[in-house]
């Protein structure tokens, strides 16, 4: 019971400190190129 | 130019329109992208950039120089270029707060055809669309 819920307080500590980490990106990017045939 | 781009790493997709000469890049989810070598990647397959614009989520941090940073990954971060918008950064600056921004990365210099490309991009922050 008590491993259980050591393991359990982990995940959740792990899932708040991967997930902010996780959704940080670069979304998009447009470029306007001048040449192209 | 659209297969070049396509071979660079945290590129998932790649959509050129020949009409107004508009390139599109999706990143891949979760993937690295450098910017630098997109402008490379272009300018090796005989086109030159006008503007490279981009929208990216992060967290507002400060650099090593003090100045405000979008930091999209812990090894990835862009310098804001100060402007109004980036004004509006400076509180959340070292908070837990993550902002989505689109901004440019880069303006061909004008007068010049074929410029040298730049060592280090800044973000003008052109919009806020998002914090939480």
């Amino acid at each position: 019971m008590t491993i259980n819920r050591a393991a359990l307080t982990l995940v959740l500590l792990g899932t708040l400190v991967v997930a902010p980490v996780a959704k940080a990106q670069v979304k998009h990017i447009e470029m306007r190129v001048e040449g192209m045939t | 130019m659209k297969q070049h781009l396509g071979r660079q790493s945290g590129v998932q997709r790649v959509n050129v329109s020949l009409l107004d000469g508009k390139v599109d890049i999706t990143p891949k989810e979760d993937g690295h992208i450098d910017p630098i070598q997109l402008l490379k990647a272009t300018y090796d397959s005989g086109v030159s950039t006008a503007e490279l614009d981009l929208t990216a989520r992060g967290k507002i941090v400060k650099d090593a120089s003090g100045s405000l940073a979008l930091e999209v990954a812990p090894n990835q971060s862009f310098t804001l270029e100060p402007n109004e918008l980036s004004k509006q950064m400076e509180a959340l600056a070292g908070s837990a707060t993550e902002v989505t921004l689109r901004g440019q990365l880069y303006k061909k210099p004008a007068g010049k055809k074929k410029p040298e490309l730049p060592k280090e991009l800044k973000l003008l922050i052109l919009e806020i669309q998002k914090k939480e």
